[in-house]
C-alpha cells in the first residue's frame, strides 16, 4: 500500500527518505509546538467557554464570559483603551526611532563602533533593574528627566504619578531600548548596494532624496517585520506596569491597567481562569486581525529586492 | 542493504527521541520516586516539604531553627524548608496544586484563605482539630481565626500578623510644648498636634507634622472612621460609600490641600530607607506605620532617638481606635500526600514556645496570643521591644483583618482607581466613592 501511494505521488524512494529526514530534523520544533503551544492554545480556547478556576470548577457556560466582558466588565474597556493607546504610540515611535538611529550609526566616521555599542547597550539590559532605574529617572522632583527639563525652563510632569503621563512615561522608557531593532536595520543598511547611491549622486539626488528613494525602500522588508512583531509584543505589555506601580496596583486611576494586567488579575487574583482565557482569545483575535491587515497592506509599500514574486 | 541500514538508524533515532520525551514528561513522577527512596533509607520517616517566601534574614533563620528542632525532637516526620521568592510563590503554588503535585505546607496570605478553600486549593483540617484535646482555636486572636474558617470549617492555622499604629517623635513633642506622654487620641487632636509640629519657612515646608497617607492606605482611615467596617461588612455587603467613609476621604483630601500636592510629592521623592527615613531625619513629626517599623527604627535611628508609639487616633471620641492588619497562615495545599503529618507540623509551629521564639528572633507579631503576652514581659527583649509587644497586643483588640470577599475578589482596582481620581481633584470624595460603590456592586453581580 505504502509503495503504491509513493508511486502515485511520484515520490522516489530517495525523496521519501529525504522528507522523512527533514521531518525528523524539524521534529523537536513540531513536538515542542504541539505540546507547549498548540495544546495550551486549544485548551485555552475550550476553557474560555467554561467557569474554569484551575482547581475545582470547569463547567461549560457557553458565551457567558464573552457577554460579561463586553457588557459588564468596566475594567475590560479601560484595559483595552490603555493597551491601544500604548500600541498606537509605541509601535510607530520605536520603528521611526530605530530607523533614524540606524541611519545615524551607519555613517563612516571614526569611533562609530563605540557609538553603536553605546546605543545598543540598553537593549541587552532588561527586566526589573531597568524599570527601577527609570522610576528614579522619572521621579517628579528629583529625577534626572525633570532636572534636565528644568534647565530649559520646562517644569516636567509628575510622570508615573499623573494618570495623563504614566503611559507617555512608559513609551519614553521603551524608546530608550530601540537598540535591538536598530541592529536589524543597521545590518540591512549595510547591505544596500553602494552603486545605487553613486548613480543617484550622479543624477543629482540630495541626501534626503537618497534616503527617501533608496534607503527607505531597501529596508522596508525589515520595517515590515519590525512593525508586525513589535505590534504583537506591544499588545502583551504587562511587566513594566506591574513593576513600576506601587505594589502592582496598575498605576494612578488605573492608567496602567493594560489588557494583560487585567487578565492576570482575573486569573490569579480572582482565580477566574475561564474568563481570563476568554480575554486571551479576544486578544488573539485582535492581534490576528491586525497582522492580517498588515500582511494585506504590505505589498503596497514593502519592497522586495528580488521582484514581486520573491 | 544501504537503505535498510538507513531505515534502522532512522527508527533508532525516532525511538530514541520518543524515549527522551517520555522521560522528560515523567520527570515529576521520578522525583517523587526518589523522595520515597530517601524515606526508606532513613527508616519510615515521612518527608515533608514546606514552602515560604522567607529567603534571608531573621525570619529564615527563625523558621529553619524551629524546623531543625522539630526534626531532631522526634523520628517520624522530617520537614524540609524550601524558599520560594515572593514574586513566584503564589503562582508557583497554584500551579503545583492544579498539577496535583503540591508541597506539604505553604505559608499563605491570610486574606485569601477562604478563596482557596472555596476553590478546593486548601485542605480542610477540621477533622484533625476535632480530634484534639487542646482547643487549638483558643491559641489565636479571634479575628485571625475567623479568616481560616470557610463554611464553618477550618482550612489553615494563622501564623503571624501585624497592625497599624502611630509613631511619634517625643523630643519634637516636648520642643513644641506638647506632652510626650499623651499622644493624640482623636483625629481632631491629631490635627492639633500636627499644626504644632509643622515648621514652615516662607512657602517652604521644613517639617511636616503629619500626613495621613504616608505609609497608611486610604482604606485604613476609611475603616477607622466607619467603626471598623472595611469596604465590605461581615455579610459581604458592599459598604464603600457610607457617610463616615466619605467623611474620611474628605478629611484626607483636606490634608492634601493643606500641605499641597507639590510639597507632598517632593517629600515622597526624598523619602528613603534607613537613615534617610524622614521620621528619623526629623522631616516628619508623626507617622502612621505598620508596627514592625520599630525594627527599622531600632536598626537605623541614633541611640538617643526618642519615639513613642500609640494606637491610630479615633475618628471621634468613642468611635474606637480601629486599625487594620494582615498576616500569614500555614496551609496544607489540596492534594498534599500527608495532611495529618503536615497538620502536626503546623500545630508545632503555632505552639506558644515556637511562636514566642519566632517573635524573639524576627520581631513579628505572632498569631498566638500567649506568645505575644510572654514577649510583653520577656527578659531577653529590651524595654522598647517589650513596649512594642504590649502595644501590638493591645492594638489587636481593635485590629480588623479584611479577607477578600468571595463575591468580588478582584475589587481593589475599582476602588483604588476612584480614590486616585479624588486625590487628583477630578472628583469629589462623594462622587468617587459613589462610583466605586456602583462598580463593586456590579462586580459582585458578575460573580453571582
Amino acid at each position: 500500500m505504502a509503495a503504491k501511494a509513493v508511486t502515485k505521488r511520484k515520490w522516489t524512494k530517495k525523496q521519501k527518505k529525504e522528507a522523512l529526514w527533514g521531518l525528523f530534523f524539524v521534529s523537536p520544533f513540531i513536538i515542542g509546538f504541539a505540546v507547549f503551544m498548540l495544546g495550551p492554545m486549544l485548551f485555552s480556547f475550550y476553557g474560555s467557554f467554561t467557569n474554569y478556576n484551575l482547581t475545582s470548577k470547569m463547567d461549560f457556560i457557553g458565551l457567558a464570559n464573552f457577554k460579561r466582558m463586553f457588557t459588564q466588565d468596566e475594567l475590560f474597556w479601560t484595559s483595552l483603551y490603555n493597551t491601544a493607546y500604548y500600541v498606537a504610540f509605541n509601535v510607530p515611535l520605536t520603528a521611526i526611532g530605530s530607523v533614524l538611529l540606524a541611519v545615524l550609526l551607519n555613517q563612516r566616521i571614526r569611533g562609530i563602533r563605540v557609538f553603536r555599542t553605546i546605543f545598543y547597550l540598553p537593549a541587552i539590559l532588561s527586566g526589573v533593574a531597568v524599570y527601577v532605574l527609570w522610576m528614579q529617572l522619572l521621579s517628579p522632583s528629583t529625577g534626572l528627566v525633570n532636572t534636565v527639563l528644568s534647565w530649559v525652563g520646562i517644569s516636567g510632569p509628575a510622570w508615573l504619578f499623573d494618570p495623563n503621563w504614566t503611559k507617555p512615561a512608559l513609551i519614553l522608557m521603551k524608546l530608550w531600548s530601540v537598540g535591538g531593532a536598530m541592529l536589524l536595520y543597521l545590518a540591512t543598511l549595510q547591505n544596500v548596494p553602494q552603486q545605487l547611491y553613486e548613480s543617484a549622486e550622479i543624477d543629482g539626488a540630495s541626501p534626503f532624496g537618497q534616503f527617501r528613494h533608496i534607503t527607505l525602500p531597501m529596508i522596508t522588508p525589515i520595517i515590515f517585520y519590525d512593525v508586525v512583531t513589535s505590534t504583537i509584543g506591544a499588545f502583551q505589555i504587562f511587566q513594566e506596569a506591574y513593576v513600576m506601580t506601587e505594589s502592582g496596583t496598575a498605576g494612578p486611576a488605573n492608567s496602567l491597567l493594560f489588557y494583560n494586567f487585567h487578565m492576570w488579575n482575573k486569573a490569579f487574583v480572582a482565580y477566574d481562569m475561564g474568563y481570563a482565557m476568554a480575554m486571551s482569545m479576544i486578544l488573539f483575535v485582535i492581534v490576528l486581525i491586525l497582522t492580517f491587515i498588515n500582511l494585506k497592506l504590505a505589498p503596497r509599500w514593502v519592497h522586495y529586492g528580488g521582484g514581486e514574486n520573491a | 542493504m544501504k537503505i535498510k541500514k538507513w531505515k534502522s538508524w532512522l527508527s533508532l533515532g525516532i525511538t530514541g527521541s520518543a524515549a527522551l520525551i517520555l522521560a522528560a514528561c515523567g520527570g515529576g513522577e521520578a522525583a517523587d520516586g526518589t523522595d520515597t527512596g530517601g524515606d526508606a533509607a532513613s527508616g519510615d520517616k515521612i518527608h515533608l516539604e514546606m514552602w515560604s517566601f522567607w529567603g534571608e534574614g531573621a525570619r529564615r533563620d527563625a523558621i529553619e531553627a524551629a524546623l531543625d528542632e522539630y526534626n531532631s525532637s522526634q523520628d517520624e516526620i522530617e520537614v524540609e524548608y524550601v524558599y520560594q521568592p515572593w514574586g513566584d510563590i503564589w503562582t508557583k503554588s497554584l500551579a503545583a496544586i492544579a498539577a496535583g503535585n503540591p508541597p506539604d505546607i505553604i505559608v499563605q496570605d491570610i486574606n485569601s484563605v477562604r478563596q482557596r478553600a472555596d476553590a478546593e486549593q486548601a485542605t480542610n483540617i477540621q477533622q484533625y482539630l476535632d480530634q484534639e484535646e487542646e482547643d487549638i482555636q483558643s491559641r489565636f486572636y479571634p479575628q485571625l481565626w475567623d479568616t481560616v474558617i470557610h463554611e464553618g470549617e477550618a482550612y489553615a492555622l494563622p501564623f503571624n500578623t501585624d497592625t497599624q499604629v502611630l509613631f511619634y517623635n517625643k523630643d519634637m513633642f516636648e520642643e513644641v510644648g506638647l506632652d510626650p506622654e499623651t499622644p493624640p487620641a482623636t483625629w481632631t487632636e491629631l490635627e492639633e498636634a500636627a499644626r504644632a509640629l509643622d515648621v514652615k519657612n516662607g512657602d517652604n515646608w521644613e517639617r511636616i507634622g503629619f500626613y495621613p497617607r504616608w505609609s497608611i492606605g486610604a482604606d485604613v482611615w476609611a475603616l477607622n472612621a466607619d467603626g471598623g467596617t472595611s469596604w465590605f461588612d461581615e455579610e459581604d455587603n458592599v459598604k464603600v460609600n457610607t457617610p463616615n467613609k466619605v467623611a474620611a476621604l474628605e478629611w484626607m483630601l483636606e490634608w492634601q490641600d493643606y500641605y499641597g500636592s507639590d510639597t507632598i510629592n517632593r517629600y515622597e521623592a526624598e523619602f528613603g530607607q534607613g537613615i534617610a527615613d524622614p521620621f528619623i531625619s526629623g522631616l516628619v513629626g508623626m507617622r502612621g506605620q505598620n508596627i514592625n517599623y520599630y525594627l527599622s527604627l531600632r536598626d537605623n535611628a541614633p541611640e538617643d532617638f526618642n519615639f513613642g508609639v500609640a494606637p491610630l487616633p479615633e475618628y471621634e471620641e468613642g468611635s474606637g481606635n480601629w486599625s487594620w492588619g494582615g498576616g500569614f497562615v500555614l496551609e496544607i495545599p489540596q492534594g498534599a500526600e500527608n495532611p495529618e503529618a503536615s497538620y502536626e507540623v503546623m500545630k508545632y509551629l503555632t505552639s506558644t514556645e515556637v511562636q514566642e521564639q519566632f517573635g524573639m528572633d524576627s520581631f513579628d507579631i505572632m498569631a498566638n496570643q500567649e506568645a505575644n503576652e510572654n514577649l510583653m514581659e520577656h527578659p531577653d527583649l529590651t524595654e522598647k521591644g517589650r513596649e512594642m509587644y504590649q502595644m501590638a497586643h493591645k492594638n489587636l483588640e481593635n485590629t480588623v483583618i479584611t479577607p477578600v470577599p468571595l463575591t468580588a475578589p478582584d475589587f481593589n482596582p475599582l476602588i483604588n482607581g476612584q480614590i486616585d481620581e479624588a486625590f487628583l481633584g477630578n472628583k469629589s470624595a462623594k462622587e468617587a466613592l459613589d462610583e466605586a460603590q456602583a462598580s463593586v456592586e456590579n462586580l459582585v453581580e458578575q460573580h453571582q
